[in-house]
């Protein structure tokens, strides 16, 4: 049996183009992908990180920004501990869809769900939205604010690294159950999803 | 679904150097009570066919002597291609009186060697018997000539919401009839069984030139013997199929297919499981391949590999009705298998185009493993702890065999069903050797069979004496049953049935 304690579940939201799947790829594969095309329906994976002599496995769910490519991707919400609400800081439009996924969150994903606001491409020169502004946001709809580059690598270890810890904390404080190696071998079901997931997604 | 047409065509300029069985194969020879083709059979089958139903140019002639994975090539000089029933009955009762033999041909796409002439048999092609005679939206039968393509026949049936029960590769050149004589799986058949409970009728023209119709296509009909269930698997030698009537199930309005990506075998199996037990009724389809497949379709075809490197690979496909059901179903499933870490990484999709590559890289494997060379080609039924350990037993034991380039597996697994592949540069009588009859042998001993889809044909019938799953008696009621349709044995002879 594998050797870890906590097990959660990131997701990735937010208008096409914005970088997402940039960012999970240079997270899990220390790259940046050129020419990366647009992503249909969901790419999953799973990366174990280290926090404190603990191994924490980050199961990461990239999904289409594209409306067409979303099909069933709600489903895939429901049982996230953590959302990643990615903007483009050079692309106003990105930032302007914000309320719309916020709405789509508060519809589908569970209420307990750990919120963080990314405000990508902070390499590129040509900025739209000032950093206060994505802050301000962030802080009305009580989120997590970072920004990133997935271009020069800029706070892409740091998001989900402190999304680990974060869930980590909120585990051992009892907001999750334990991810329970001994009650895996008797029944190969996991019980980390959240109490609330569980009873939701069937 | 809308997928995307492969078409399967391969060109065949002057055999494209394949050996003739003849030479290749030097054990057979032909049966001297057969009757050589003359010019009067020639002229007697204008008369019933029109100049058109008759090939006898030499370049026509080597797309219809050669099979599609290039193992086996007839010498043939006449092609047939008739239009009715009535026109096929007149063939048979001709060749009956003539003593000529015949080979049935559907699509060609048969990888056992089975549909193309031995030595200078008839071809006898369904290719123009292609009309699609009626569907019953209610009972969700089709009724249809045997040289139907089965992508032809499942886009006319999506118009009424349904679909074939079966699903293959092949399936751009590949014809009802065809499947009906290979009793064909395919790719769902984990969910909507096998043509043993989906052929609901049949006619077929007998080797005499009586036509025998079972086309009522009664979902139950316990009137006697059951005539249609013989011609399933007989691949051409107790008849040639002229029409079928096939149970479709509805077409599912919500579709998801994952592909993950695994790094041992016994994880492949315990994914079948869980999707068994959380996909359950809305599993449609489970395929696994391994690296060595997947580094053939990316190389030699140039398809993207959809996720990083892996030992394997699976196709985990839903067929449901309701998207949100479908949807929380299969991340479920997704959730648990990255839970207890089977599976590292994968994607799912319920967009047409996407699904369409993925499938696409699962269809397209033994394209890509035949192109440049020479493929042996096994297809195994296995007990499911057995099922991928003969690709290393094969790779073992040819591994000092320069020709051999690899050894692959894949195939469906939901159904204990193995592709085996030895890939050469050119066919190599060593391989041969070490491959036959070591795999069937080995296969027997684990509990398996030598023939799990693709048939016995002509490649197999000399095993089929000591291999048969199901023993001696049932060879010898094979032969009363050949006999007491084919006298004459005219029907696709040195097929199926090992030499007396
Ligand atoms: C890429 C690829 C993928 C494949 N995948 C699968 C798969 O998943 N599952 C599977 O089962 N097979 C598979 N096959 C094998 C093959 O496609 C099937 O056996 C198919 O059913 C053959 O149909 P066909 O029309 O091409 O028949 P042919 O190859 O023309 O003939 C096959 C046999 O049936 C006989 N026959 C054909 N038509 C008639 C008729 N009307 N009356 C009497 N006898 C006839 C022939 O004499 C021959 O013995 C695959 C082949 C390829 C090339
Ligand atoms: N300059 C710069 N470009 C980036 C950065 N991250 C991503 N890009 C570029 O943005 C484009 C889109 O990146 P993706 O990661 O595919 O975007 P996505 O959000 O996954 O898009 P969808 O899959 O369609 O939802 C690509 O051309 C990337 O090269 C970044 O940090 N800096
Ligand atoms: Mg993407």
């Amino acid at each position: 049996m594998e050797d870890y304690k906590f097990l959660f579940k990131v997701v990735l939201v937010g208008n096409a183009g914005v970088g997402k799947t940039c960012l999970v790829r240079r997270f899990t594969q220390g790259l940046f992908p050129p020419g990366q095309g647009a992503t249909i329906g969901v790419d999953f994976m799973i990366k174990t990180v280290e926090i404190g002599n603990e191994k924490i496995k980050l199961q990461i769910w990239d999904t289409a920004g594209q409306e067409r490519f979303r099909s069933i991707t709600q489903s895939y919400y429901r049982s996230a501990h953590a959302l990643i609400l990615v903007y483009d800081i050079s692309c106003q439009p990105t930032f302007d869809c914000l309320t719309d996924w916020l709405r789509e969150i508060e519809e589908y994903a569970s209420s307990k769900v750990l919120r963080v606001l990314v405000g990508n491409k902070i390499d590129r020169d040509d900025r739209e939205i000032p950093t206060h502004v994505g802050e301000d946001f962030a802080q009305r709809h009580n989120m997590y604010y970072l920004e990133t580059s997935a271009k020069e690598s800029d706070n892409v270890e740091r998001l989900f690294m402190q999304i680990a810890a974060e869930l980590m904390e909120q585990a051992r404080s009892k907001e999750l159950p334990r991810y329970d190696i001994n009650s895996q071998n008797i029944n190969r079901r996991t019980t980390t999803i959240g109490d609330s997931c569980c009873s939701r997604s069937s | 679904m809308g997928r995307v047409a492969i078409s399967l065509a391969r060109r065949y300029y002057s055999g494209g150097g394949v050996a003739l069985t003849a030479d290749r194969y030097p054990w057979v020879t032909r049966a001297p009570h057969l009757s050589r083709i003359e010019d009067k059979h020639v002229a007697a089958f204008e008369r019933l066919l029109g100049p058109s139903g008759v090939i006898t140019e030499e370049e026509q002639l080597d797309g219809y002597n050669t099979d599609w994975l290039k193992m086996v090539r007839g010498q043939s000089k006449v092609v047939l291609r008739p239009k009715t029933v009535e026109e096929v009955s007149a063939v048979m009762r001709s060749c009956s009186e003539g003593k000529l033999a015949v080979c049935p041909q559907g699509g060609n796409t048969g990888l056992v060697g089975g549909s193309v002439p031995v030595f200078d048999e008839i071809v006898l092609s369904m290719s123009l018997m292609n009309n699609i005679i009626k569907v019953d939206p209610v009972g969700g039968n089709v009724w249809c000539e045997a040289g139907c393509v089965l992508e032809a026949v499942n886009t006319h049936l999506e118009k009424f919401g349904l679909m074939m029960p079966y699903d293959l590769g092949a399936k751009g050149s590949c014809q009802v009839g065809g499947n009906v004589s290979t009793c064909a799986g395919g790719l769902r058949l984990v969910r909507y069984g096998s043509l043993n409970a989906n052929l609901l009728g049949v006619q077929a023209v007998l080797a005499n030139g009586d036509i025998l119709d079972c086309m009522s296509g009664h979902r139950k009909d316990n009137t006697g013997y059951h005539l249609r269930q013989l011609f399933l698997g007989a691949e051409g030698t107790l008849g040639i199929v002229t029409g079928a009537v096939i149970s479709c199930p509805t077409l599912p309005t919500s579709v998801s297919l994952a592909c993950l990506g695994l790094d041992d075998f016994s994880k492949v199996l315990t994914t079948l499981r869980t999707s068994k037990r959380i996909l359950c009724e809305t599993l449609s389809s489970c395929e696994v391949m391994d690296d060595t497949c997947m580094d053939a379709v990316a190389n030699k075809l140039g398809l993207k590999p959809p996720l990083g490197s892996h030992k394997f690979y699976m196709l985990v496909e839903t067929h449901a009705s309701n998207p949100q059901h479908d949807g929380d179903k299969m991340d479920a499933f997704l959730q648990e298998l990255l839970a207890c870490g089977d599976v590292e990484d994968g994607t799912v999709a319920s967009e047409p185009s996407k699904m369409n590559a993925l499938w696409q890289i699962r269809e397209r494997i033994t394209e890509a493993l035949s192109r440049d060379g020479y493929l042996y080609k096994y297809d195994l039924s296995l007990p499911h702890e057995k099922f991928y350990e003969i690709v290393h037993v094969m790779r073992n034991r040819l591994r000092g065999v320069k020709a051999a380039k690899t050894v692959s597996g894949f195939g469906h697994v939901g159904d204990g069903n193995l592709h085996l592949n030895v890939e050469a540069d050119a066919f190599d009588q060593e391989i041969l050797e070490m491959c036959e009859p070591f795999i069937f042998d080995w296969t027997q001993k684990n509990g398996g069979s030598i023939s799990a889809e693709h048939g016995i044909g002509f490649k197999k019938a000399k095993f089929m004496g000591k291999y048969a799953a199901t023993g001696k008696a049932s060879l010898s009621t094979m032969r009363a049953i050949k006999t007491a349709l084919d006298p004459n044995g005219i029907l696709n002879p040195y097929k199926v049935l090992p030499p007396a």
